[in-house]
């Protein structure tokens, strides 16, 4: 913004007030650059390395081109080329939970919202459901294996019920323990969901709501035909959030499965594949793994934007009248 | 030219008379304020804070991180690597390490000759301590508190019942080889018993009695005849239930040993008393005295604490102390068997109490002479076959047969998941038909 003041001489002086907004952002900028954007190339130049250590002795760094990556895509023992299978074990994964979560958050949010029912007691409700989010994701799983494990409480409840026989293992088997995973990363998360769909819900104008349902809309077609569309922007918002968070899932399942992904490793994630090399530490392929869920995470990224925020343009257009309050990003 | 030839001459010559005399005026060196020692759990410190005592003026710092996974070891490599650089207050004086992986720091600069700050071994130290403590030149860089043969630890009322005796000499008997402790195995079963609580309860007792070692001198990963007679004893218990498929440490292992446990066998030296029995010395739930110790089918040892001295150390006076008091120092090392049934690292103090016809473990067993039968097995262990690789591949194939035993995987599955997890971790080792 720029503005133009006399001076006592009758000069113009145009003052500028658009660099303090720069001066504001600029610590910001600084800390990304240094923290987050260099330490980002870092990673992309590592990867290009033969770069690890083994014990104390420290190989490289060689640089060996694509190596790295060729080696990634290369088949393991078993014939089965592993960072395909752990994303897609993380997308499976993710998916599991986000379904659920992003069903019943969109509910709640409804019901918390809704003039109609005027649900007493809203504040307690919304800290219940945001409890689970509040404990450290390690502490959680912690406890889902101790409920789960053989000896734990769950097992002897329902063996005393006769629905499962004492052989059973939770943790042998691929759907038990993505069950697991999924239902902890729901519980996590969905209170999460509600409360920012809920924001989202409340900048909408309450009188659109009212003419729809006095022009005789009922309360399916309220939410696809007047709530959805106002509420793209939040709810794509909440996608991609939730989505970049799948696919850097690690402490539930790493601490679940002791970082082995049991069962046959179909549990593991990308993250925790990154983690093993980590470990190692073998600079060189965690470059090059982390290369890969980046370009992942982008193209996921900007897939769900397009695709989503098309559609919310479309129905914007047919739309010209309505406002689209409170549609801050 | 030539008066600025002699002046820099002069000046160089001055440089390394001050550079020669350097050495010389460092001594004697100044005792730090701060002793580091980084640990992987509690049992030492318990030992330390109860029998050592601190010189006036320095506080110890305990940096303890668990070994699951590696995670000690790569938390202790940072530091190491780091050492250096690292103030002298924020300097690693002295380290644990484990047998599985001590040679990994002791073949290292990180890690300082003892006798540089003083420390003669002892005759009364076990001579495989002091091996696996020294490098390939013979260089010891440390000491061990305690001397780990192991032996099956079983509970008396269930022998009795299988067995139709509970005598120490009449079990060990029937146990001596594996093909009878097999036949016991599924004596035990007819009677509703289990032999073992883990798949990988025998696992050392097969592993530290390997003839090769995991790696070969050309890096070639290789499977000693006792791992893969590990895996076919294992195969065999899991498929008659004579054993769980629980880890060694899990918690339906260690629930076993409740007195309402099934199992009749536990593997284990002196440590394991304290450090995985507490359910069986449960005042409520626990089964004192229901347990006597034997040799088992094999000997082995399993284990041990090593304390390793850090180059760079500023508290080398201290670290001496540390490891008198815990290889010659008569009364504490006597109190550590008598209070905390340690089988400690010294031969005339275990000697003593082998020979004592007045001692009796009554903390566990039944006042049976547990160090005699300890001393009996101890002379025998011999330190080889040991790679620095050896606690992550340990770890590993138990972790990947496991899912195996559990029916998660076939067997060939979960060898080729060994073999990528060493691939992951090691990838100077050599796998097999690559």
């Amino acid at each position: 913004m720029e503005k133009q003041i006399r001076r006592k001489d009758g000069t113009l002086k145009s003052v500028s007030y658009a660099k303090w907004g720069y001066i504001f952002i600029t610590p910001f900028f600084i800390a990304y650059i240094l923290f987050t954007l260099i330490p980002q190339f870092l990673t992309v130049y590592n990867s290009f390395f033969e770069h690890y250590r083994v014990g104390l002795q420290e190989v490289g760094p060689n640089f060996v081109g694509l190596q790295n990556y060729k080696e990634l895509f290369t088949a393991d023992p078993n014939g089965t080329i592993l960072i395909l299978k752990y994303a897609l074990n993380t997308l499976v994964l993710w998916v599991l939970g986000a379904v659920p979560q992003f069903v019943i958050a969109m509910l709640l949010a409804l019901f918390f919202t809704s003039a109609r029912l005027n649900i007493k007691g809203q504040s307690f409700f919304k800290t219940v459901i945001y409890m689970p989010n509040l404990i450290m994701a390690a502490a959680f799983s912690m406890l889902f294996f101790t409920l789960f494990s053989r000896v734990g409480p769950i097992q002897g409840l329902l063996e005393n019920w006769g629905v499962l026989d004492h052989s059973f293992d939770f943790f042998a088997h691929k759907v038990t323990v993505r069950g697991m995973i999924a239902l902890m990363n729901f519980l996590m998360w969905f209170g999460n969901t509600t409360i920012v769909l809920m924001a989202g819900i409340m900048g909408i104008d309450q009188s659109l709501f009212e003419s729809a349902t006095i022009d005789g809309a009922n309360s399916v077609q309220v939410f696809f035909r007047v709530t959805m569309p106002l509420l793209m922007p939040i709810f794509v918002y909440c996608l991609i959030t939730a989505m970049i968070g799948g696919i850097q899932m690690f402490d539930v399942p790493q601490v679940l499965t002791k970082g082995d992904g049991v069962p046959n490793g179909l549990t593991r994630t990308l993250v925790m594949y990154l983690n093993g090399y980590l470990r190692a530490p073998n600079y060189g392929m965690a470059g090059a793994v982390s290369v890969i869920i980046f370009i992942i995470t982008g193209v996921l990224g900007g897939v769900v934007y397009k695709m989503l925020s098309a559609q919310y343009k479309d129905q914007s257009k047919k739309k010209p009248h309505r406002e689209r309050k409170g549609n801050v990003l | 030219m030539k008066k600025l030839a002699v002046i820099l001459l002069a000046a160089l010559m001055l440089v390394s008379i001050v550079a020669c005399k350097k050495p010389a005026e460092e001594k004697p060196a100044e005792q730090g304020k701060v002793f580091n020692i980084y640990a992987w759990n509690e049992e030492f410190k318990g030992f330390f804070e109860k029998y050592y005592t601190v010189p006036e003026g320095v506080t110890v710092n305990w940096i303890i991180t668990p070994s699951d996974n590696g995670a000690y070891q790569q938390k202790l490599d940072e530091a190491l690597l780091n050492q250096a650089n690292a103030a002298d207050d924020d300097k690693i004086d002295m380290f644990l390490a484990e047998a599985d992986y001590i040679g990994k720091y002791v073949d290292s600069d990180y890690t300082m000759d003892i006798s540089k700050i003083g420390f003669t071994n002892a005759k009364t130290q076990y001579e495989y301590t002091i091996k696996a403590a020294s490098d390939v030149n013979g260089v010891c860089k440390g000491v061990s508190f305690q001397c780990c043969p192991a032996g099956v630890i079983y509970r008396k009322s269930i022998a009795m019942d299988v067995l139709g005796t509970d005598k120490p000499e009449e079990v060990q008997a029937a146990i001596d080889t594996w093909e009878k402790f097999d036949a016991v195995a599924a004596m035990a079963k007819e009677k509703g018993y289990y032999m073992t609580a883990s798949f990988a309860e025998t696992f050392r007792a097969f592993s530290n009695n390997c003839t090769s070692p995991w790696v070969d001198a050309n890096n070639n990963l290789q499977f000693d005849p006792q791992i893969t007679a590990w895996i076919e004893q294992t195969e065999k218990y899991i498929e008659n239930d004579y054993t769980l498929t629980a880890g060694v440490w899990d918690a339906e292992k260690t629930d076993q040993m409740f007195a309402t446990g099934k199992t009749m066998c536990f593997f284990g030296p002196a440590w394991y008393y304290n450090f995985c029995m507490t359910n069986a010395m449960d005042p409520d739930n626990g089964c004192v005295g229901d347990w006597c110790l034997v040799k088992g089918p094999q000997a082995y040892f399993w284990g041990g604490t090593w304390l390793l001295a850090a180059t760079g150390s500023d508290n080398t006076e201290m670290l001496k102390s540390i490891f008198e008091t815990f290889t010659v120092n008569t009364d504490v090392l006597n109190k550590m068997v008598k209070d905390d049934n340690q089988y400690v690292n010294n031969t005339d103090v275990v000697k003593a109490f082998a020979e004592d016809p007045n001692y009796g473990n009554t903390a566990i067993l039944d006042g049976q002479n547990d160090i005699a039968v300890f001393y009996g097995l101890a002379n025998d262990i011999k330190w080889e076959n040991h790679t620095n690789f050896d606690q992550l591949l340990n770890e590993g194939l138990q972790n990947k047969m496991q899912e195996y035993f559990k029916g998660s995987v076939d067997k060939d599955t979960a060898m080729k998941n060994f073999y990528q997890y060493v691939k992951e971790t090691y990838p100077t080792i050599v796998l097999p038909n690559n």
